[in-house]
């Protein structure tokens, strides 16, 4: 397995891992019962995504984390737009739309392809992802603030990254699944990072990463 | 007296059915209110995930035809 490839798996498992986190944030404060649901069901989802993702890296042959993981946030390769609690509804309908749809289209591609670990393992996710992508279809068929929308398809188009790799051919098919054109942004990619595959610098919140370490639960152990 | 509906103009109510086994027949399992089909389907199968159901099909509730009920003639 190429290095190239686990890095991909290993972006899409802290993106699942994140976007699950931030999805279960809103399980109480979404718009109406169904959705506080279906925020709950789907950070589940991405939160078992995640741990399927993270665990196809050994029988590969190519394990890209190491122990700066442990205390360095800036050192998981998540979008910059999971960085954060979200602020709005709005903002997670934009995540769930396009930045979720984007994962799927990608994890869609290796399941298409040659890899037999992914080709198997990755499958499932496809099947449960169809309910996320017609939650978000359908909320962003409500409208969506301009901005959020314009900000998530800025950070798929960099998760997919430049024209001149493999995966940029993808974004017509994201845009077409979401009945939408690319949307034409001026994008300068000198400060893309190829490794976590976003534009900017910085990573997870202090709180949020204290979680996913278990520190915040460390708190509550009694000596 | 007022009474609460979650129904309005931009909702309205699914019925949702399920099974586990073929031999099973449907049955009603719950509903979920929603604006589109679409959303109804990706809410009934959040909300409604306790069991293994090898089926789960979804109605508008405004579809279903009564034929009688309780207090009716």
């Amino acid at each position: 397995m190429s290095s190239e490839l686990a890095g991909l798996v290993l972006a899409l498992a802290d993106n699942k891992q994140l976007l699950g986190l931030r999805y279960a944030e809103w399980a109480t404060r979404s718009p109406s019962l169904e959705a506080d649901i279906a925020a709950a069901a789907m950070g589940l989802d991405d939160l078992g995504h995640s741990r399927v993702l993270y665990g196809c890296l050994e029988p590969l042959g190519a394990d890209p984390r190491g122990p700066e993981r442990e205390n360095d946030p800036e050192s998981y390769r998540n979008l910059a737009y999971f960085d954060r609690p979200w602020e709005s509804w709005q903002q997670f309908v934009a995540a769930n739309a396009v930045l979720d749809t984007a994962f799927s289209v990608v994890l869609q591609s290796l399941v298409e392809g040659p890899d037999e670990v992914l080709r198997t393992r990755l499958r499932k996710m496809l099947q449960e992802e169809r309910y996320h992508f017609l939650h978000g279809r359908s909320w962003l068929r409500q409208g969506v603030e301009q901005a959020w929308l314009e900000r998530a398809w800025r950070e798929a188009l960099g998760f997919l990254g430049p024209p001149d790799d493999g995966l940029a051919a993808l974004a017509p098919q994201l845009a077409g699944r979401l009945e939408m054109e690319v949307p034409a942004l001026e994008i300068d990619w000198s400060g893309w990072d190829p490794v976590r595959r976003r534009f900017e610098p910085g990573g997870i919140d202090p709180a949020t990463f204290d979680m996913m370490r278990g520190l915040e639960e460390r708190r509550f152990t009694p000596a | 007296m007022t009474t609460f509906t979650r129904v309005h103009g931009a909702v309205r109510e699914y019925e949702v059915f399920a099974r586990k086994a073929r031999a099973d027949a449907l049955s009603l399992v719950g509903s979920v209110v929603a604006p589109d089909d679409d959303l109804a389907a990706a809410y009934a199968r959040a909300t409604y995930d306790e069991e293994r159901w090898i089926e789960m099909v979804i109605v508008p509730k405004e579809s279903l035809i009564t034929l009688w009920a309780p207090g009716s003639e």
